[in-house]
């Protein structure tokens, strides 16, 4: 009888250790013990993401990623991904975080956690030089394109909806990529991106016939970093994380880097208004 | 910043080069894996009873009729959801290889019924057990005459292993698309890729011909 | 199921659209079988021909398009296109390329249909006074046509299958749509179950209908 009370008493304290190893161990503890943040990035995206000569992730995202775990004093494993493999990515735990400019929409929020936003954008409309597109409502009457499933997808078709105007002057891309890539090869007029991206295209001699036009009106795209839904712990870290780049002053130096000019104050004043 | 669009260069050859071995990599396995469960659930089908075949074919039928393309995320996302992450490259291998699993089966299946009736009792009736029928008469008669269709499955196998890439896999298309986003240059990279699926594939199935023709006589 | 929660109801509410991108599957498929017939008559008949350019401009398209996966000619119907300033749709390349690898395959189908056929009833149908063009239109390729059904049917299933691959062009199909309807809510193993689903149904029921027309066709014959 001993014996077996003996047995039941160990059992349960092994049960007990267990579950509450389960109960407790979060993503953050996770990745401090793997000792590598899987981090997810779109490096189809800059000056946020993109490949530089040597095919190595760069820019201000993947930067992020490497002072993410430079903080958690781990190693990180940065993943390329489209703007649809996003969500896969972190549901299905290949990535433990993804900063990848994620519009923080309320319908995405019930699937995935967001943190505070990193960043703001604005939607833009980048075109060839003397194509005559000067303000937005003349998109009508040119071939438009934008990235599948971005924001900047669901607010033009929303728009162009509300217009009236149809969706056969409209092609849809896999990735700002190609949207780019059919942009320069002049399989559409004009392509909606955001401000930032346009800037940086801009700046390359392969893109000086071009230039950037209205903007999407009313819109500001503001993008926080997303992880699973359920791990608190670990976006409660995150949002410290973001905290810290801005006072720290790193979030201004990877903007004058990135963008090679002064980070403007209405972009500091709006990431703390909308935390 | 750096620069944003950079030509190719030579230095590019080891990632491209990555690229292709990537491919070969994933479709030997698949190839490999396939067949095996392949020949074994060939083997099966052509020994079960009705019943046993038509759940058996069902799945199989799940696994050739939905695209390889949703197989390959739905994997993904789900060994994801149920909290066992697995890469890209496992992911990608495992859903190849049983979706050649599922081609395979057919084509050993077929060699196995060709094997008449007949030949499989003289078999017997040389004393041999049904083991060694097997092995002796069925497996190689019935193996001789699906190498065509073997390599037919095969060789789709190998293109169809560039749609890993939609879950992350660096194979060769999904490296030549990094450096297309590098370079601007679609055409010439493109052209590339396409040459070397062609050079794989093209002898191959040169090859699978010859060995038709030569059985036909 | 580890820690996640399914939501149906968004996918329902998604319903109509996703039916539409099924429509655009079925549609780019159908083209792509009836000009990829079209074509592959056309190419069996040049593999054939004792003249040198038909006989080289066949060879070489069956083998490219039997050679290179579909993904890369989809791609170079829109990219490398591209790059000579002829700007398809992301329809159109899905077409085209789709056409071009059914033709490829059904070449070599229609190829072993027409082999098959024996000498003599073209021999017959000229001595009936047939002229050349008759003779096919109403003794060869009828007759081609029934021994090449149950191929012809795989090369449509083929093509169902493929176009799922316009999701890489920003294409509005069956596959496109799911990941545009995905990227709104991120609910990826929801809308994409329900794909995989409508994907089996739409190609059970082709192959049912096939089944029974292949029955009203050729009754009782092969």
């Amino acid at each position: 009888m001993n014996f077996l009370r003996s047995v039941l008493v160990f059992a349960t304290i092994f049960a007990f250790i267990g579950i509450s190893n389960t109960a407790t161990a979060d993503k953050l503890d996770d990745v401090i013990k793997a000792g590598v943040l899987n981090c997810g990035v779109v490096l189809d995206f800059p000056p946020m993401g993109y490949f530089d000569k040597d095919n190595q992730p760069a820019g201000l995202d993947a930067d992020y990623c490497r002072d993410l775990a430079k903080q958690l004093g781990v190693k990180v494993k940065i993943f390329n991904l489209t703007w649809g493999d996003r969500i896969p990515s972190l549901i299905s735990g290949k990535t433990d975080v993804v900063i990848g400019s994620t519009s923080d929409t309320l319908e995405r929020a019930k699937s995935v956690g967001f943190t505070y936003p990193y960043f703001v954008f604005k939607f833009q409309v980048i075109s060839k030089k003397g194509s005559g597109i000067k303000v937005f409502d003349d998109l009508k009457k040119f071939k438009v394109g934008a990235p599948l499933g971005t924001t900047y997808e669901t607010e033009y078709l929303a728009y162009a909806k509300k217009m009236g105007w149809g969706r056969s002057n409209y092609t849809a891309f896999k990735s700002e990529n190609d949207g780019y890539l059919a942009l320069y090869q002049g399989k559409i007029d004009a392509l909606i991106s955001t401000n930032a991206n346009i800037a940086t295209k801009l700046a390359t001699k392969e893109f000086k016939d071009f230039e950037a036009g209205p903007f999407v009106p009313d819109y500001d795209d503001i993008v926080g970093i997303i992880a699973k839904r359920n791990e608190l712990a670990w976006i409660q870290y995150l949002n410290l994380f973001l905290i810290h780049q801005i006072r720290d002053g790193r979030f201004a130096e990877l903007y004058q880097k990135h963008f090679n000019a002064p980070v403007p104050p209405e972009m500091i004043q709006s990431l703390r208004d909308n935390k | 910043m750096g620069s944003l669009f950079t030509p190719l260069s030579w230095n590019d050859t080891g990632f491209i080069l990555q690229g292709v071995l990537n491919t070969v990599y994933i479709s030997v396995l698949a190839i490999v894996v396939g067949s095996v469960l392949g020949l074994i659930m060939g083997f099966i089908r052509s020994i079960s009873n009705n019943y046993t075949n038509f759940v058996l074919g069902s799945v199989l039928d799940i696994l050739r009729i939905v695209p390889l393309i949703i197989q390959l995320i739905l994997f993904s996302t789900f060994v994801g959801v149920i909290g066992h992450p697995l890469l890209p490259f496992a992911s990608g291998s495992i859903i190849l290889s049983l979706y050649t699993m599922a081609f395979m089966t057919e084509v050993f299946r077929a060699g196995f019924d060709n094997v008449s009736g007949s030949m499989r009792i003289a078999a017997r009736s040389l004393g041999m057990n049904y083991r060694q029928s097997i092995r002796y008469v069925v497996l190689p008669i019935g193996m001789r005459s699906v190498f065509p269709s073997w390599m037919g499955v095969a060789l789709s196998v190998i293109k169809d292993s560039a749609l890993v890439s939609v879950i992350g896999y660096m194979e060769l298309l999904r490296t030549s698309e990094q450096l297309i986003t590098r370079t601007q240059q679609p055409l010439e990279i493109l052209l590339g890729v396409g040459l070397f699926y062609f050079l794989i594939s093209y002898p191959l199935s040169e090859f699978g011909r010859y060995v038709e023709r030569k059985m036909a006589i | 199921m580890g820690d996640y929660e399914f939501h149906w109801l968004i996918v329902y509410q998604a319903l109509p659209q996703m039916l539409n991108g099924a429509f655009v599957t079925l549609h780019v498929a159908v083209f792509s079988m009836l000009l990829g017939i079209a074509f592959g008559v056309l190419l069996a008949l040049g593999k054939m021909s004792k003249y040198r350019m038909p006989n080289i401009i066949a060879t070489a398209w069956v083998e490219i398009a039997r050679n290179t996966p579909a993904l890369f000619q989809i791609y170079m119907a829109y990219f490398g296109l591209g790059a000579f300033g002829i700007h398809l749709s992301p329809y159109m390349a899905v077409l085209c390329a789709l056409t071009f690898v059914n033709s490829g395959y059904l070449t070599e189908t229609f190829r072993g249909g027409f082999q098959a056929i024996p000498r003599t009833q073209y021999v017959a149908s000229w001595s009936l006074g047939m002229k050349k063009v008759q003779s096919y239109r109403y003794i060869i390729l009828p007759q081609m046509f029934r021994r090449v059904y149950y191929p012809m049917t795989n090369q449509f299933i083929w093509s169902i299958l493929m176009s799922s691959l316009g999701i890489l062009v920003g294409m509005g199909e069956l596959s496109g749509e799911t990941q545009r309807l995905q990227s709104l809510s991120f609910r990826t193993l929801e809308f994409f179950i329900v794909a995989a689903i409508m994907y089996y149904v739409i190609t059970k029921l082709v192959l049912f209908s096939a089944d029974i027309m292949s029955r009203r066709l050729f009754k009782g014959e092969i």
